[in-house]
């Protein structure tokens, strides 16, 4: 097993606020790794990090043995690795094609003159982008609706649209923040088979939430975060069996009584 | 859908390419010679609105062309053309300085420090007399060619610029570039995560657009024949603006619709000078309150009333 993500002793300091301190942890091609942990834990904080939305104080990430600490967030796409954001990101006035378009941007960007001259290259990297976005749509399920403006549609359908923006990228990773957050119960299956339909495409996926059952009915590995820090890590079921973890969810006396 | 743009074309082609030979009105052409300079200056702005910023300091970058052009050929005794490449060159190169810093303020931030540059290039301007005339200005800029002196001459002229300038931008928007610009205005943090170099395409935008403006600030001084600080100030800037958001900012032929009424506009307002302002505020204000689309808005929703609807074109 190869690492593809391997994040080393990455920290984050905001201040004086020790937001993420010496995190390490690997991810595999096409493993799904779940990041759990109470509120404040520091899990998005560790995705802007990975994602190159922040810059981190020490430490390093490199994906698939490249160094990419602090890589802008376009650049890091072009090495592979992509996210979606906690609350929905679409462009709600935009129809779920050409939402899906913009996403597939690396792909279908030829370069300022070939676009303008629209040179044979820039065609066939038009249609290429075309067809991928067809079977984005495909796996998404959101062929039907394809033609509807994103802001239309339920919320469910949104997140997943959400998704489907960072595969439209091609990604060999999608680092997802919440994909669950605000969903119903039946809304938050449908993500999840997503999600295994896309690790059967051998993208590897990160994903933080809170729901509990949503993480260990999905993830390969879970790792605990709380106070910024790894707190454990392992196959979802040990982990929640864990009386630290359960401390730090349910305080003390709660662990104590389970043992 | 082809040949109905292709119709559309031609006959736009016969009325702009006609129309001058129906009257002798002079001051007619003058109006057509003002809408095509403006319109470049209108577009090229409608370029950086589309990435999501305001900009109040547009005509400082004609100003930029107007002055490196009139300098170029009045000091240097060069050509025309020569004028042209400098005033254009100088305002890009301005922009391509200024840029990646201005661009990473968004929304009115963007707008206060470009209210400022425009006061700090008209000081400048005021300020170092012996290369720019001072408030004087330079008189007697002379017409790119002789036989320019006419006003109906000039309009042809200045349409042929107009058709690059105005299809250029269009062009740009209608590209893939064009949907990345798109990108970056609705969401740029969802743009920059699908890859898209945020700063760097504002910034290419940003030159682009001023360069465009550079050239319409040349062709300008060589028709009024007159360089001055006041028709490159940030009051100016702000009719760019008003331009656009009175014709539609969503599209580029709002900004043409834009261009065409209020350049059009003063001029028939000629007998109401003191309270042209007035009605100026009027429109923008009804314009802002029933029709955010702008004309461009109105236009589409009366072809609604009439033709089935169809999914929006791209641009």
């Amino acid at each position: 097993m190869t690492g593809l993500l391997s994040v080393e002793r990455l920290s984050k300091n905001f201040g004086g606020l020790q937001a993420v301190s010496d995190l390490s942890f690997e991810v595999a091609e096409a493993e799904i790794l779940g990041i759990i942990g109470p509120n404040g834990a520091g899990k998005t904080t560790a995705v802007n990090l990975v994602s190159g939305v922040i810059q981190p104080t020490s430490g390093r990430v490199s994906l698939g043995g490249k160094d990419v600490t602090g890589h802008a967030p376009h650049a890091l796409v072009e090495s592979g690795l992509v996210r979606t954001f906690q609350a929905t990101t679409v462009y709600a006035g935009e129809t779920v094609r050409e939402n899906l378009l913009r996403g597939a941007f690396r792909q279908i960007y030829p370069g300022l003159l070939p676009t303008l001259l629209e040179t044979a290259a820039a065609r066939a990297r038009r249609e290429q982008a075309n067809a991928h976005v067809d079977e984005v749509m495909h796996w998404l399920d959101l062929m039907r609706v394809e033609h509807n403006i994103a802001s239309s549609l339920p919320y469910g359908i949104q997140k997943v649209l959400g998704m489907g923006i960072g595969l439209a990228a091609e990604p060999r990773l999608i680092l997802l923040d919440e994909p669950a957050a605000g969903l119903s119960a039946e809304e938050t299956d449908h993500v999840r088979d997503t999600i295994r339909e896309v690790r059967k495409r051998g993208i590897a996926v990160v994903v933080i939430d809170h729901n509990m059952r949503f993480i260990v009915d999905l993830c390969d590995r879970v790792l605990v975060m709380a106070q910024g820090r790894e707190l454990a890590r392992g196959k979802p079921q040990e982990v929640l069996r864990d009386p630290r973890v359960i401390e730090a969810y349910l305080g003390k006396r709660y662990a104590q009584a389970q043992h | 859908m082809g040949a109905r743009n292709r119709t559309f074309a031609i006959l736009a082609a016969i009325v702009l390419l006609g129309w001058p030979w129906l009257t002798d009105d002079k001051f007619l052409h003058h109006v057509g010679v003002l809408i095509c300079i403006t319109s470049i200056a209108a577009c090229s702005l409608h370029l950086i609105i589309r990435t999501g910023h305001v900009s109040l300091c547009h005509t400082a970058f004609m100003g930029f062309g107007a002055y490196g052009s009139a300098i170029t050929v009045m000091r240097l005794g060069l050509p025309w053309p020569a004028g042209l490449l400098v005033g254009t060159a100088l305002a890009a190169a301005v922009a391509a300085v200024i840029g990646p810093i201005v661009l990473r303020l968004t929304g009115k931030y963007f707008v206060l420090i470009t209210f400022l540059m425009g006061e700090v290039v008209r000081m400048a301007i005021v300020e170092n007399a012996s290369l720019t005339g001072g408030s004087n200005g330079i008189f007697d800029v002379p017409p790119p060619y002789p036989f320019l002196l006419s006003n109906r001459a000039y309009y042809y002229f200045a349409l042929a610029f107009a058709v690059l300038g105005v299809g250029f931008c269009a062009r740009l928007l209608t590209s893939e570039f064009g949907r990345a610009m798109n990108a970056i205005r609705e969401g740029e943090r969802l743009a920059e995560c699908s890859g898209v170099p945020v700063i760097r395409f504002k910034v290419t935008v940003f030159v682009i657009a001023c360069a465009l403006a550079g050239m319409a600030g040349s062709l300008q001084a060589h028709y009024i024949r007159f360089v001055g600080p006041d028709a490159y100030s940030g009051f100016q800037s702000l009719n760019l603006v008003i331009m656009n958001v009175i014709g539609g900012m969503t599209s580029l032929a709002g900004a043409l619709i834009g261009t065409v009424f209020m350049v059009t506009l003063p001029e028939l307002l000629r007998g109401y000078v003191n309270i042209q302002q007035i009605l100026f505020g009027a429109i923008l204000f009804a314009t802002m309150a029933f029709l955010p689309g702008g004309i461009i808005e109105a236009v589409r929703r009366v072809r609604g009333l009439f033709m089935p609807s169809k999914p929006r074109p791209a641009t």
